[in-house]
C-alpha cells in the first residue's frame, strides 16, 4: 500500500477510535499511528530527531500495559510488559480517561483530578512533549494541520 | 514630609476628556488581545546552549545569556506612549520562562490561540521555534524537573504534584519582591557597575581567595555583565526612536520620539533628571528584571515617594504641569498592563484572570513617622480613578493617627468611584507585624507592598512571599477521615491520627488536626527549600541584586541570602471554612451533641442528603467566624497562633523564617471545587472562602465582621491577609463618610488590611449572564484584581455570593432568593 494510503487509513481508524465505545483500544491506535506517521512524514518526525524517551501506560484495573520507546528517530510499541527505567509512568482510570486528558479539546482539569482519572510518575515534560504531538496528530488527522 | 500644594486633591478638573492620549492608550490597553511571545526564551536558550563557556560559573553565564538578550531585545514603539521600551516583543505579551513553568504549555501549542477562556495568540513558526528548539533543551532543566532528578523524586514532591495539598510555587516563580529602584534612579547604573568593579578590584588585589571570596568576584562580575544588558537595551531604544523620529511626518510623534531618544540616551545608564527621565527609566528597569526574573508580582513600590524629589523640582523649575505629570504617571500605569502570564488551560482554571500584579503603593508615613502624602499621591490617585486598569496593583498606606482625615476620605472616594480599588493598609498594624519579624524600625516604615497583599521593607527584604499555598482544608479532611482525604481515596496520606469515632473530646481532634497540619506544612517547606537550592545552582539573579540593598555590599546574590532581610511566605486557602467546620465540630458534636463525630461524617459523605435538620442546625447555628461568638473567635485565634508558631520554627535556605499569610488569588474557588462536605454545612465541591474573609453569608452584621478580623492579632500573618468586604452601594455623601469611617474604625480595632467591591448581587448576576455588557468591570478577587469578565465560572460565583453589606444599615442584604443555588450551602 503506498505511504499516503496507510497513513490515511492509521488516520481514519485513530479517529474512529475516539469515538467508538471501546475506548481501550485508542491508545494503542494513537501509538500505532504515531509510529506509522513518524516512519513516513519527515516533518513530523523532525519532533523525535535525537530524542529518546521512555513512556510507560498502565490501566489501573491492570488491564492495559503499554510502553512507547523513543530512540533513533523512530518510536517502537511494547505491550504488555513493564520497561525498566520509565522517564514518566502514566497511570489512567481507562482508555477514554486517558484520551480526554491528552486530547480533549476543552479538558475537564478539575473533573478528571476529581476523578483520580489520570496520575503520573515522573519528569512531567516528556508528558507535555507526547501530549503535543498527540494533539498534533489529531489535528493531522482531522485535516487542520 | 509630605507636601501638599494641589488646590484640589481631587484634580476634578483633570478628566480623560483632556487627557487625549491616556484616554486613546487605555482604550487600546483594554482591547489588546494576548500573544505569546518568546524573545525572551529564544536568546536565553540560544545563548546557554550553544554560546555559553561551560566552565565559566552559573554566575557569570546566567549573567551573560541576560545581556545577551537585553542587547538584542527589539526596541519597540507599539503606540503613542509618552514611555519608551516594552516588556515583550508584542503590544500585550506572554512571556515564556522555561526556565520555570514554561513548558507547561507545551501541549496546547496548537489550541491555545482560539482556546474559549482568555486564548493566548502564537503564530506556527513561533510554535515550531518553542517546539523544536526551545523546550527540548530545557526537559530535564527546568527547576521542577532538576529538582526532581536531584532529590530522587521525593514524596513531598508527589504530594506537590496532586494538586489538592499544597503548592509550591517556587518551580514557577520567585520574583515577588519590591526592588530598590531609588539608588539607580539617583546615581544611574553606570555608577552601580563601577561600584561593582571596585568590590572586584578589591578582591583581586587580595591575591589567593577563599571559596566564598570567589564567589563574591563571580558575582561582583556577573552584576556588571547583567547591568550593561539594560545599558545596550536602553541604547537601542534612543537609536530606534531617533530612527522613527527621523521618518515620522506628525510633529507631535517626531516630538515625543525625539524626547524619548533623548531620554534614553540619559536613563538608566546615567541619574534622571527630569520626572520624565525618572519615570522612564524605572520603568526600563522594571522590563530589565523580566529578563531574568517571571513577570510575577515584581512590584514597584512606593512611587509617590521614590519619584516625588524630581516630580517637586520640575514643578518648582516650572518645566512640568500636573497635567504633564498625570500623562506620565497614566503612561506607566498602561504600561505596567503591558504583559500578562502564560497561562495553560489548568491554570486557567485555577488562577484565571490574574494579571502580573505589580503592586504600587501609596501614602502612608515615612522613615521618620512622618505623613508622607504628597501631592504625587494624589495625582497617583486620580490617575488610578480615571484609568481603571487591572494593573497596577494599587495599595494605600493609612497611619490612623498621623495622614490626615481628609487623605483617607479622598483614598474611600476613589475606591467608591472605581468600585474596587485601592486597597487599604494600616500602618501601625503593618509596622508593628514587620517589626516582631526583625525589620528595623526605620525600614519597617518603609514598607510596601508586594503582588497582593504581602508586606515588604521595599528594596531591603528578599520575601519569596509567594513559596506555598497550603490549602488548610486538606489537613482538616486528613483529620477527619484518619489521614486519608475522600479525593484521594483510600490511600494513607498523612499519619493515622484515629477515626472519628475515637475522639472523646473537642480537644482531642484539635490535636488530631495539628498533627495533619503540622505533618502538611514539614511537607511542603521541605519541598521549598530543595526548590531553592536548585534555584541557588541554576537561577542567579545578579540583575535583581543589584537593585536591593544588602547584595552589593555583602558580595551575595538575593537568592543566597544576600539581601539585608530574608523571608519565604506560606499563604494558605480555606482559612475560614475550616475555622467554621472546628467550630460546627466542638459545638454541634461535642457542646449541644446534636449529632455524634461518625453520624457528622455519614451525613457529609450523603452530601447531607436526607439530613436536612442537621444541615441547617450547621449552616445556622454553629458559632460562625466574622461574628463574636466566643467559640469561633476563640478557634480562629488558635489555628492563627498555631500556623505562624508553626512556621516560624523553619528557618529558610537564605537565612529567613517562613511567613504566614492568608489570600488565596482563585484557589479558593479551584480548591473548593476539589473537596468534598465540610462540617460547616459547606456542599461538597462548593467554593470556599477567600483570603481570611469570613464565609459568604455567614457573618451577617457589618460591625461584629469588622471587630471579629479587626481582632485578629497581626503578629500571626507577617505574610500579609486579604480580607474582602462587598458593599451593595455608595450612593450619596452620607454613605462615602460612613464607608470611610467604617475603615477608620476596623484599623482602630487592630484590623491590617481590607478591601472592596462596591457592587450589588443583581449588578455581578448580570455581569455573569452578560459579560458583553461589562467589558471593563473591574472586581477584587483575593488581593488582585481582575476584569469579571475574565474570570472562571466558579471564581464568578464566589465574587457574587460573598456577602453585601448595606451601608446605611449596617446588615447584609438579602441574597436573592432565587439565585440561593449558588451558595456554597446550598
Amino acid at each position: 500500500m503506498p505511504d499516503d494510503l496507510i497513513l490515511k487509513s492509521a488516520m481514519k481508524n485513530f479517529l474512529d477510535g475516539l469515538t467508538s465505545e471501546v475506548a481501550e483500544d485508542v491508545l494503542q491506535l494513537l501509538l500505532s499511528l504515531m509510529a506509522a506517521v513518524l516512519e513516513f512524514n519527515p516533518g513530523f518526525r523532525k519532533n523525535i530527531a535525537g530524542f529518546n524517551g521512555r513512556y510507560q501506560f498502565k490501566s489501573k484495573d491492570g488491564h492495559i500495559t503499554m510502553a512507547a520507546l523513543f530512540k533513533d528517530n523512530r518510536l517502537e510499541v511494547v505491550r504488555d510488559k513493564d520497561i525498566p527505567d520509565p522517564d514518566i509512568t502514566i497511570l489512567f482510570k481507562d482508555g477514554k480517561a486517558l484520551m480526554g486528558y491528552l486530547l480533549s479539546p476543552k479538558p475537564d482539569i478539575l473533573g478528571s483530578i476529581l476523578h483520580q482519572e489520570v496520575s503520573l510518575d515522573g519528569n512531567l515534560n516528556y508528558l507535555y512533549k507526547f501530549a503535543f504531538m498527540s494533539k498534533r496528530l489529531q489535528l493531522m488527522a482531522e485535516g487542520a494541520f | 514630609m509630605g507636601t501638599i500644594t494641589l488646590t484640589d486633591i481631587r484634580l476634578a478638573d483633570q478628566d480623560l476628556n483632556n487627557l487625549p492620549l491616556l484616554k486613546s492608550l487605555r482604550q487600546k490597553s483594554l482591547s489588546a488581545k494576548t500573544e505569546v511571545c518568546i524573545e525572551r526564551a529564544h536568546y536565553i536558550t540560544t545563548f546557554l546552549r550553544d554560546m555559553a563557556v561551560r566552565d565559566e560559573p552559573m554566575e557569570i553565564r546566567y549573567a551573560r545569556a541576560v545581556n545577551h538578550f537585553l542587547s538584542n531585545k527589539i526596541p519597540l514603539f507599539p503606540d503613542d506612549s509618552l514611555l519608551a521600551g516594552t516588556t515583550t516583543s508584542k503590544p500585550f505579551g506572554a512571556p515564556v520562562y522555561p526556565e520555570l513553568t514554561g513548558l507547561t504549555i507545551w501541549p496546547e501549542l496548537d489550541t491555545m490561540s482560539t482556546r474559549e477562556k482568555n486564548p493566548q495568540f502564537i503564530s506556527r513558526e513561533d510554535t515550531d521555534v518553542l517546539n523544536f528548539d526551545v523546550f527540548p533543551y530545557w526537559m530535564e532543566k527546568n527547576i521542577l524537573e532538576a529538582t526532581r532528578a536531584r532529590e530522587g523524586n521525593p514524596p513531598c514532591m508527589k504530594l506537590f504534584e496532586r494538586i489538592v495539598f499544597f503548592i509550591a510555587s517556587k518551580a514557577g516563580t520567585i520574583s515577588h519582591t519590591v526592588p530598590c529602584y531609588a539608588i539607580a534612579l539617583e546615581s544611574g547604573l553606570e555608577w552601580l557597575i563601577a561600584e561593582a568593579a571596585r568590590h572586584e578590584e578589591e578582591l583581586m588585589g587580595k591575591g589567593s581567595l577563599s571559596q566564598d571570596e570567589s564567589h563574591q568576584l563571580d558575582f561582583y562580575r556577573g552584576i556588571q555583565i547583567a547591568l550593561g544588558g539594560i545599558v545596550a537595551y536602553a541604547a537601542r531604544l534612543s537609536a530606534k526612536a531617533l530612527e522613527l523620529a527621523a521618518q515620522e511626518t506628525d510633529p507631535a510623534r517626531r516630538k515625543n520620539l525625539a524626547a524619548m531618544a533623548s531620554v534614553c540616551a540619559q536613563v538608566p545608564a546615567r541619574p534622571a533628571r527630569t520626572f520624565r527621565e525618572a519615570i522612564n527609566g524605572l520603568w526600563i528597569l522594571q522590563i530589565a528584571i523580566h529578563a531574568e526574573s517571571i513577570n510575577m508580582a515584581i512590584s514597584p513600590g512606593r512611587l509617590d515617594q521614590i519619584l516625588f524629589p524630581w516630580y517637586q523640582r520640575d514643578i518648582a523649575d516650572g518645566v512640568l504641569t500636573i497635567q504633564e505629570a498625570m500623562e506620565l504617571v497614566g503612561c506607566l500605569w498602561l504600561k505596567l498592563n503591558d504583559n500578562t502570564n502564560l497561562v495553560p488551560e489548568t491554570g486557567e482554571e485555577l488562577f484565571g484572570g490574574a494579571g502580573t500584579v505589580p503592586a504600587v503603593t501609596l501614602g502612608g508615613i515615612n522613615e521618620n513617622a512622618e505623613d508622607a502624602v504628597n501631592d504625587l499621591t494624589y495625582i497617583m490617585l486620580r490617575v488610578t480613578e480615571l484609568l481603571k486598569t487591572r494593573d497596577p496593583s494599587m495599595n494605600a498606606r493609612y497611619h490612623p493617627e498621623i495622614n490626615s482625615d481628609r487623605y483617607r476620605d479622598r483614598v474611600a472616594e476613589v475606591i467608591a468611584s472605581t468600585k474596587s480599588v485601592p486597597a487599604f493598609y494600616n500602618d501601625i498594624a503593618a509596622i508593628k507585624t514587620l517589626e516582631n519579624q526583625g525589620i528595623a524600625t526605620k525600614d519597617a516604615r518603609d514598607y510596601a507592598i508586594i503582588g497582593c497583599v504581602e508586606l515588604s521593607a521595599s528594596g531591603r527584604s528578599y520575601d519569596a512571599s509567594s513559596s506555598i499555598m497550603l490549602n488548610l482544608v486538606s489537613a482538616l479532611e486528613l483529620a477527619l477521615y484518619n489521614g486519608t482525604r475522600p479525593i484521594t481515596g483510600d490511600e494513607q496520606i498523612g499519619p493515622a491520627t484515629g477515626t472519628a469515632a475515637s475522639f472523646a473530646t473537642f480537644e482531642q481532634f484539635w490535636v488530631a488536626f495539628k498533627t495533619q497540619l503540622r505533618w502538611l506544612i514539614g511537607e511542603a517547606v521541605q519541598l521549598n527549600e530543595m526548590m531553592g537550592r536548585t534555584h541557588q545552582g541554576f537561577l542567579p539573579t545578579p540583575l535583581l541584586s543589584a537593585l536591593f540593598e544588602g547584595p552589593m555590599e555583602n558580595g551575595q546574590d538575593l537568592i543566597f541570602g544576600g539581601a539585608r532581610y530574608n523571608s519565604s511566605g506560606a499563604t494558605h486557602i480555606g482559612f475560614a471554612d475550616t475555622v467554621d467546620s472546628l467550630n460546627a465540630i466542638e459545638k454541634g458534636v461535642f457542646i449541644d451533641r446534636r449529632c455524634t463525630f461518625p453520624e457528622l461524617l455519614a451525613a457529609m459523605k450523603r452530601d447531607f442528603e436526607g439530613d436536612a435538620a442537621l444541615h441547617a442546625y450547621l449552616v445556622n447555628r454553629a458559632p460562625k467566624y466574622g461574628s463574636e461568638d466566643p467559640i469561633a473567635v476563640k478557634n480562629s485565634h488558635n489555628l492563627l497562633q498555631f500556623l505562624y508558631q508553626t512556621y516560624q520554627g523553619y528557618t529558610n535556605y537564605r537565612g529567613g523564617r517562613y511567613r504566614p499569610a492568608y489570600w488565596t488569588m482563585t484557589n479558593h474557588a479551584g480548591q473548593g471545587k476539589l473537596s468534598g462536605a465540610l462540617p460547616n454545612g459547606r456542599k461538597a465541591y462548593r467554593i470556599f472562602a477567600s483570603g481570611i474573609t469570613p464565609v459568604s453569608q455567614a457573618a451577617s452584621e457589618l460591625a461584629p465582621c469588622l471587630n471579629a478580623v479587626g481582632g485578629i492579632n497581626p503578629l500571626h500573618i507577617p505574610g500579609g491577609e486579604a480580607f474582602n468586604l462587598k458593599y451593595s452601594a455608595i450612593k450619596d455623601k452620607d454613605d462615602l463618610q460612613k464607608f470611610s469611617q467604617a475603615i477608620e474604625s476596623y484599623f482602630r480595632t487592630g484590623g491590617l488590611h481590607i478591601q472592596f467591591n462596591i457592587m450589588s448581587y443583581e449588578m455581578l448576576i448580570d455581569a455573569k449572564a452578560h459579560p458583553e455588557n461589562y467589558p471593563e468591570l473591574l472586581v477584587r478577587v483575593s488581593g488582585y484584581s481582575a476584569y469579571f469578565k475574565d474570570l472562571n465560572d466558579a471564581m464568578k460565583d464566589e465574587i457574587i455570593t460573598r456577602t453585601a453589606y448595606d451601608l446605611k444599615t449596617g446588615r447584609s442584604v438579602p441574597f436573592p432568593v432565587q439565585q440561593t443555588g449558588m451558595l456554597p450551602s446550598t
